[in-house]
């Protein structure tokens, strides 16, 4: 029992992340859908800039719900900017955590590199010296097309053919 | 008809100019000033892949140089697992690919020719998923499918070097080749692409995420996240300058974004949290 409570708390512990709420705010006016389709019914269209927390994400879409949780739906994760309107941009050390997720510590953001900071900075890399031996330790993480597969296989990854398109979103010709 | 045979005439003129180099080897510079041929020439020459590898390699030893590898063999080996499963999916699938996190809060991402792919640490922790994952590595394989960064060096001043460094590095003397390459490097990855380039790498890059099986909005999910940040984020300084402005990016992408809807693949967020977990802990 004693084992089992430290693994839930382990678990708890390494995937807190996934499932932290995230809020955001409407670009637009935007429709509220009852499921994450263009053609599924609008039950709501919700004025520019209201405010909404993230319940989960599907493709295109955010299902969402407004803070006084009277309207909840989905919307297209395009109408949407995280954060909150009146909130200043988000430093990005501390991007995700300001936003509900991860748990990085924050960093200091001032206007100069902190000590401490593992910087890739124009300075950074101003200043390197090629490394040869960072390469062949990265040669040694290569992975195979074996490795890839059962990769993509464990994670239900379905190899799927699919047209590249221009920047019109048209299809151009037939993918392999 | 006159000029289409004149340009005729000159191509066959460049070729015998560039074949005699390559047969000869070590050819003889009191002769032929190679600089000026291979500039001129410079955006007819085809590289071979051998070279772009070579090249990709030099420019990659400076670019860890900058920041060496973060210290997670783990992790390590899942990126590239996940980057190989995806860079399967480009027109380039035979390529050495070869994937590596870096020890840098800063959040960006970069390729080099020939299939060096690079994620920092910091770009690691604002992501939510694989699918974010697959979409971030996505964009940097399309660079490599692309050529853009061998496009944008012979575009540039390394065009007078591309003869003699690669001839070089043929007889075995890839220090000399990552030596010319350094300078070169650092110009254009303080300096960045075309825009036009980096769109075209998100259009690609959500077309192989979603060959891949993944669900096609990864890639949008994180420059969603990314269009809330500070511009002058001293994490993001680099990436703002060297990239179109996230919202821009997004902008353009969605008139393709929509006709990759109805394609419902995993976020395996499950796996990547347990995978990066090292990230999470402490500044490691």
């Amino acid at each position: 029992m004693k084992t089992l409570l430290r693994l839930a708390a382990l678990l708890a512990w390494l995937i807190p992340a996934a499932y932290a709420a995230e809020t955001g705010y409407t670009l637009k006016a935007t429709e509220v859908r009852d499921n994450p389709f263009l053609d599924a019914n609008t039950i709501a269209t919700l004025p520019e800039k209201t405010v909404v927390e993230i319940v989960t994400r599907q493709g295109a879409w955010m299902k969402v719900k407004t803070a006084d949780a009277k309207q909840q739906g989905w919307i297209r994760m395009l109408s949407v900017r995280l954060g909150s309107p009146d909130q200043k941009p988000q430093s990005g050390g501390s991007l995700l955590s300001a936003l509900g997720i991860g748990s990085r510590p924050k960093p200091s953001t001032n206007s100069t590199v902190t000590t401490g900071v593992r910087g890739f900075s124009e300075e950074d890399l101003a200043n390197a010296k090629p490394n040869a031996a960072e390469v062949e330790k990265m040669k040694g993480f290569t992975a195979t097309p074996e490795e890839a597969t059962r990769l993509a296989e464990s994670g239900k990854l379905a190899a799927t053919p699919v047209a590249y398109f221009d920047e019109n979103g048209k299809p151009l010709k037939e993918n392999k | 008809m006159s000029a289409l045979r004149l340009t005729g005439a000159a191509l066959v003129m460049a070729a015998a100019v560039l074949g005699g180099c390559k047969s000869g080897g070590g050819f003889d510079l009191k002769n032929v000033d190679i600089g000026n041929v291979v500039k001129s020439v410079g955006n007819l020459r085809e590289v071979k892949e051998p070279e772009e590898i070579q090249i990709g390699q030099g420019m990659t030893e400076t670019l860890l140089g900058a920041r060496p590898l973060y210290d997670d063999a783990e992790l390590q080996h899942y990126v590239n697992d996940v980057g190989l499963w995806v860079a399967l999916q480009s027109d380039r699938p035979n390529l050495p690919w070869h994937f590596g996190v870096n020890d840098s809060d800063h959040i960006n991402a970069f390729a080099t020719p020939g299939g060096f792919i690079i994620v920092t640490k910091g770009m690691m922790r604002q992501l939510r998923n694989e699918a974010e994952l697959a979409g971030v590595l996505g964009h940097e394989i399309a660079h490599v499918n692309q050529k853009h960064h061998l496009k944008a060096l012979r575009k540039s001043a390394f065009a007078s070097l591309l003869g003699e460094g690669v001839a070089g590095a043929t007889n075995n003397k890839q220090a000399e080749l990552v030596k010319s390459l350094a300078g070169p490097t650092k110009e254009l990855y303080a300096r960045g692409l075309d825009k036009s380039d980096e769109f075209e790498a998100d259009r690609m890059g959500v077309v192989f995420a979603a060959r891949a099986g993944y669900d096609p909005y990864g890639l949008p999910a994180v420059l969603t996240t990314l269009a809330s940040a500070d511009p002058k984020d001293n994490y993001l300084v680099l990436l703002y300058k060297t990239h179109p402005l996230p919202q821009a990016r997004l902008d353009k992408l969605a008139p393709g974004l929509t006709t990759l809807d109805s394609i419902k693949g995993p976020q395996d967020a499950t796996r990547f949290q347990q995978h990066t977990k090292s990230l999470r802990v402490a500044n490691k």
